[in-house]
């Protein structure tokens, strides 16, 4: 058993100008989940107490929320760890969603998103679907959705995203991941379509900082998918943002020297147009720092360096 | 005011295809739910769904052993329609974009399930149900419809036998809404909460089904429960059938393996109302384990090796640490039976139509019956997209032709005033107190092995629970998402349907399926070969029966 001390986040906009947090303190085996405890706070202590959940398996989606600052479902979730780990348990409602009521957040902007990829089979009437069968399919063929498919769309990625929070034009890491299970769908005919809408789409906006794979609960890994799909979109595309052109030209600048050139980056990047538009910035740069205008010596072991170049122009079985 | 011309309620399988169904035969349609439609109980199912599609596998086997499976009290004339639909019903889906699991030639792999005759379940891992649901919401995604997202279903209005539409509570906008429609589809699913030992969600609490029994619709066969014998013991968390089909075997606190004795030929992998009896059994003799969670027995994994368990059971591993601290790959899992299906629901036939003009139903809270005393493995999530089509169908059809509705403002004026009363009154009943004590009399007395003296106490104990109802108390005076006023709606519908099972496992003296009955042991063709129908009255529950459908399938006693 463990006392567990619980701060919850409250915010009721009928009567309350800003939120608070109430504390409650409930003895419970260490294996409880945080979901369990806040529906006993509310049969026990305050039927006001407001939240989502349904199945309490991790299969609905219902109940994320942040639990010590991170976005996870609160069913599973145990209270012994969090408490040996934080002294108590902080629970919030999540990020980038705003709040209706104490834990519930309006999933407006998350759904919004969602519906913006166009999160349906698209079909070409010319190459119908076979009459009374089923597609076929090969296992291989279900092996390059990844682990997509197990998406419960509860939210927690978009709330541990801070590139959702910079712009709230980012499709988030739960609509790409989305956007992957169909570019990978062999019954889908509009794969192209999909990765020129989605490049000056925002997906470059991605920070890669990998917060959305760890929040997610059910390992879907959307910032693995979401370099799988930026990988794709240069394929079809080539590099028409600065983001891709910035991946593009770091690949090629160190394949020349087997070092970087942050100067001929920048170019690479922007060009000569978007070199002017940041002239400011490189003039206080090379104040500080003149020999980034050099171009560095090739590294010893350059060899080396073009073999790795080789195998990956090169590899074996083409990913998607 | 608002006003569609089919409204459907409920957007898990049964809804969501019904509201696809109406939408393709033109009419103006309207979903309400308490959940996002993603948020759904479907999507909880992991097993599979049932379809004759191997070639050494036929459909008349698919309706023989469903027949067989429901003891004999499923209608085999829709036991046939159903089981004829089954394989344009998973292409469909398959069409639709649902990912399935493949077999290495590209189609459609299959498993074998519990109380078939071949390999005949369809699946994607783990969670068939998942990827259905999100497969039939993306193709209806691209159709036109109006969503009622995070409504609680509080009432029907039928005037003159006829539906004119619904009541409902809108938990964001924080009030009471009329609905006009001239057809309802209810497809709210199950109401497993009435138990607390339940595999179900929170959110399975029956609102349609009592919203309909409360409108007058005769509800059927109630009585019929099946729990599944591998529940977690302490959430109540479905353990697969899987686990035992992987080798994983039951044992008694002794160290026996108890099923030899109960089914010494199949053991730990005999049907569900088997192994649920004989854990019951083990428990009651004294050779269960005992802990500050109840009673229980142990399924062991651990002589299957950590290789085999975490690449076949992944999801089993995760439940098991994540929700009752232990690790299977070590260590046993205690379980006990808990309520899993709901086989009775509103009655209909097979077009989903029931005895309201302009009322349909579909999915796991309607029956039809095709699961008749126990259902089969693989066929729940099949019923739902089936009849769920048949009702959207038929919904549609009757609206072309329907009166416009009549909706008047006394209508939401009678229903609203007494909930109402509820938030003004100063001291009452907490409602998750009065779900507890409804939910504690029904499993101890209502569960796998019933007779009559605890049926009796159990009814006694429901009647005393929901006497107390109307003086229920809403603490919560928000009109923001005030979860307290859905506590009390459910909990209301629940202790309905709840006295609708114990008087109809009290009527019915014989053991079918699983209803099983210790003073009365045998199934009893002569007097039970017919359907329980419940039909509301203010003393409680009246009881008449119906004939059981025969086409092709002579009664036989069930052994497998």
């Amino acid at each position: 058993m463990v006392s567990a001390k619980f701060e919850v986040y409250r915010f009721d906009p009928a009567k309350d100008a800003a939120p608070h947090y109430d504390q409650y303190s409930l003895e419970m085996a260490a294996h409880t989940p945080v979901l369990t405890a806040l529906l006993r706070i509310r049969s026990e202590v305050d039927p006001s107490l407001t939240l989502r959940y349904s199945c309490r398996s991790a299969i609905c989606g219902s109940c994320a929320m942040q639990v010590n600052s991170k976005s996870r479902l609160a069913c599973e979730t145990q209270v012994g760890p969090e408490m040996e780990r934080n002294g108590r348990i902080v629970v919030e409602p999540m990020r980038n969603q705003a709040v209706l009521r104490d834990l519930v957040v309006d999933q407006e902007p998350f759904w919004r998103q969602y519906d913006k990829i166009q999160p349906h089979l698209i079909l070409d009437p010319r190459h119908p679907m076979p009459e009374g069968k089923e597609n076929p399919m090969t296992p291989a063929q279900v092996e390059r959705f990844h682990e997509t498919p197990r998406c419960i769309a509860c939210a927690a990625c978009f709330s541990a995203c801070p590139a959702v929070e910079a712009d709230p034009g980012f499709p988030g890491p739960m609509a790409l991941a989305k956007l992957y299970r169909f570019v990978v769908d062999p019954r889908d005919q509009a794969h192209q379509a999909r990765l020129l809408a989605i490049q000056p789409g925002g997906l470059w906006t991605c920070l890669r900082c990998h917060l959305c794979t760890e929040a997610c609960p059910k390992d879907v890994r959307p910032s693995e998918r979401i370099r799988d799909l930026k990988e794709m979109a240069i394929r079809v595309q080539g590099a028409t943002e600065n983001g891709s052109r910035h991946a593009v030209g770091f690949k090629e600048n160190i394949r020349e020297r087997g070092v970087l050139s942050e100067a001929k980056l920048v170019r690479q990047t922007s060009g000569i147009a978007g070199m002017v538009g940041q002239l400011g910035q490189g003039v206080r740069i090379y104040r500080k720092k003149p020999e980034i205008l050099k171009s560095p010596h090739p590294i010893e072991g350059l060899d080396e360096v073009r073999k790795i170049y080789a195998a990956l122009d090169h590899p074996e079985g083409d990913p998607p | 005011m608002q006003r569609h011309e089919v409204v459907v309620v409920g957007a898990g399988l049964a809804g969501q295809r019904a509201a696809l169904a109406a939408i393709q035969a033109g009419r103006d349609v309207a979903v309400v739910s308490k959940l996002h439609p993603l948020r759904s109980h479907s999507g909880a199912a992991q097993g599979g769904i049932n379809a004759a599609l191997g070639k050494e596998d036929s459909v008349d086997t698919h309706i023989y052993d469903t027949v067989k499976g429901s003891d004999y009290l499923g209608d085999q004339d829709a036991i046939e329609f159903f089981c004829r639909e089954a394989g344009p019903t998973v292409v469909e889906m398959e069409h639709f974009g649902t990912i399935f699991s493949r077999g290495d030639d590209g189609s459609l792999a299959r498993r074998a399930f519990g109380g078939a005759g071949f390999p005949r379940t369809i699946y994607a891992a783990d969670r068939t149900g998942l990827a259905l649901l999100q497969g039939l919401w993306e193709r209806l995604g691209t159709e036109r419809f109006t969503l009622y997202e995070e409504w609680d279903l509080t009432d029907l209005v039928v005037r003159d036998g006829r539906v004119h539409g619904i009541i409902a509570f809108d938990r964001k906008g924080g009030d009471f809404e009329e609905i006009a429609a001239k057809s309802v589809v209810l497809a709210t699913g199950p109401f497993g909460r009435v138990y607390g030992r339940t595999t179900n969600a929170h959110s399975c609490t029956g609102d349609g089904v009592a919203v309909a029994y409360a409108a007058g619709a005769y509800l059927k066969d109630m009585e019929f429960v099946q729990f599944h014998p591998t529940a977690l013991l302490e959430s109540g968390i479905l353990i697969t059938e899987g686990a035992r089909g992987e080798g994983g075997i039951l044992k008694n606190a002794a160290g026996e393996r108890f099923m030899s004795r109960y089914a010494p030929h199949v053991l730990d992998l005999a049907s569900r109302d088997v192994v649920s009896r004989a854990i019951v059994t083990e428990v009651a003799e004294g050779r269960g384990f005992d802990g500050p969670f109840g009673k229980y027995v142990h399924l062991e994994l651990m002589h299957l090796g950590k290789e085999k368990v975490m690449s076949r059971l992944q999801e089993i591993v995760d439940y098991c640490r994540n929700f009752a601290g232990i690790d299977p790959v070590t260590e046993p899992i205690p379980v006990y039976p808990g309520q899993h299906y709901m086989m009775g629901g509103i009655g209909t036939d097979i077009r989903g139509a029931t005895n309201i003009r302009g009322l349909f139903a579909a999915g796991e809270g309607a029956c039809v019956s095709i699961h008749g005393a126990n259902r089969l493995g693989g066929n729940s999530l099949l019923e739902t997209l089936v009849f769920g089509k048949e009702a959207g169908i038929a919904a549609a059809a009757h609206a072309e032709t329907a009166p416009k509705p009549e909706m008047h403002s006394a209508d939401l004026d009678a229903v609203v005033a007494p909930l109402r009363a509820w938030s003004n009154r100063k001291d009452g009943e907490d409602p998750t107190a009065l779900r507890e004590e409804m939910q504690t009399t029904m499993d101890r007395y209502v569960g796998i092995y019933r007779n009559e003296a605890d049926l009796l106490e159990g009814l006694k104990r429901i009647r005393a629970i929901k006497a107390r109802f109307p003086n229920v108390h809403v603490v919560d005076q928000s009109h923001v998402y005030n979860l307290n006023l859905t506590d009390a709606l459910e909990v209301g519908h629940m202790l309905e349907l709840a006295e609708t099972i114990v008087v109809g496992a009290y009527a019915r003296t014989e053991s079918r399926g699983a209803h099983a009955r210790t003073d009365y042991p045998k199934r009893d063709d002569a007097r039970w070969m017919r359907h329980t129908l419940a039909q509301k009255t203010p003393q409680g529950p009246s009881l008449s029966y119906s004939p059981v459908t025969y086409t092709r399938w002579e009664p036989k006693e069930r052994v497998y």
